[in-house]
């Protein structure tokens, strides 16, 4: 029976306090959503009851300690709105980033998800690498051999020099030169006149025979 | 063609991990020369030294892989020629002994069977820096049944008795041949075809 009677009340004090709905409900916000608004609205309802208290000089005095404390409070609530709002215009603009580079087309470099043996090559970059394994592994035997002959040949002009191989032979020997020549070439024959280098460099001779 | 300079042709092999000094030994050995800048080799390289043994002029063709493993693909397909292989680790740096194992596994998978092999500790005049004690290395060297000396490159220590030795260990089980029979077939995986021209 008491229960229906202690709501009455409730809806009774609502009625009685319609005119002060507006300013009155700045009391019962949270002091987080306040605003500089509410401020003077509460502003309005403590001035209100002061007032009704009449004209103590205790009051009085109490009435410039109240409006000091409102001056605080305002200042606090419209410091903290202008920061909100900052946090709220760099939340939206981060948001805007993250649609940009999850969604519209791939930014600078390709963000695209590598798989952990995979690499980007930066195709401006002089440096990149350029050639492949069997490349390398060709021109690497391509010097090599040409290294040999090189040695061979220096170690045959060493033998001339000396004097070690007599006038007559060296008819023979340059004829068995010009064999060396072609068979250090018939390894391979697919290859061509090109050499390996010159291959991946596209350079050309006019000398080749 | 030119009177034949040489008897026998060996060809050896220098393997380890990078910067062990394999390129200095054998510039060493080669050039009697040190060089101090550290130049990483592209892939693989080799040179010549001609020494001379029990009266046999024999030709040393030496091998100088890169020890990077990016270069292992190329540097493994020369192991199959090889009649001799260093391997070379640096007593100044401990992995490079932790991965002798490794190399040996290499040597067993891609070098021929009765390949030569040979363990050499190098930078042995940086004492003061030593982590890998002498003892190690020889240790080893006996569970493989492999030689081992501690080199140093930059005080030519050691240097020469090495390759002179592995050479000699490859003579030894060389059968004699007939001159012309030549064991100078280094066309594989070497590439180096046209090395020595077998004329007339």
């Amino acid at each position: 029976m008491e229960e229906p009677r202690v709501r009455r009340e409730d809806a009774d004090e609502e009625e009685d306090g319609e005119d002060e709905a507006g300013p009155g409900r700045a009391l019962g916000k949270s002091a987080l959503q306040l605003t500089a608004e509410d401020v003077y609205d509460i502003a309005y309802v403590v001035g209100r009851e002061l007032m009704a208290l009449g004209s103590d000089p205790r009051v009085t005095q109490l009435q410039f300690t109240i409006v000091r404390v409102l001056e605080l409070l305002e200042a606090l609530v419209s410091e903290g709105g202008l920061a909100a709002e900052a946090l709220r215009l760099e939340r939206d603009s981060l948001q805007q980033e993250v649609r940009a580079l999850r969604g519209g087309a791939p930014p600078a470099g390709g963000q695209v998800d590598l798989g952990p043996d995979k690499m980007v090559v930066d195709l401006t970059d002089p440096n990149r690498p350029r050639f492949t394994l069997q490349e390398l592994k060709e021109v690497l035997q391509e010097r090599n051999m040409l290294k040999a002959q090189l040695l061979l040949a220096q170690e045959e002009l060493l033998s001339y020099r000396s004097g070690l191989m007599p006038l007559r032979e060296s008819v023979g020997g340059e004829r068995a030169k010009e064999a060396v020549v072609t068979r250090a070439r018939s390894p391979d024959p697919g290859k061509g006149e090109k050499t390996i280098m010159k291959k991946l460099f596209a350079f050309r001779s006019g000398k080749q025979t | 063609m030119a009177k034949k300079t040489y008897d026998l042709l060996f060809k050896l092999l220098l393997i380890g991990d990078s910067g062990v000094g394999k390129t200095c030994v054998l510039f060493r050995f080669s050039d009697d020369a040190f060089n101090t800048t550290f130049i990483s080799t592209i892939g693989i390289d080799f040179k010549i030294k001609t020494v001379e043994l029990q009266g046999k002029k024999i030709k040393l063709q030496i091998w100088d892989t890169a020890g990077q493993e990016r270069f292992h693909t190329i540097t493994t397909s020369y192991y199959r020629g090889a009649m001799g292989i260093m391997l070379v680790y640096d007593i100044t740096n401990g992995k490079s002994f932790e991965n002798i194992s490794k190399w040996l596994r290499n040597i067993d998978e891609h070098a021929n069977e009765d390949v030569e092999r040979m363990l050499l500790g190098n930078k042995c005049d940086m004492d003061d820096k030593r982590v890998v004690p002498k003892g190690k290395g020889e240790q080893i060297a006996k569970e493989h049944g492999i030689r081992f000396f501690e080199t140093s490159a930059k005080a030519n220590i050691n240097i020469e008795k090495a390759f002179l030795t592995l050479a000699e260990d490859i003579l030894r089980k060389t059968p004699v041949k007939e001159p012309n029979s030549e064991n100078v077939d280094i066309s594989s995986g070497g590439g180096v075809t046209g090395w020595k021209s077998k004329c007339c």
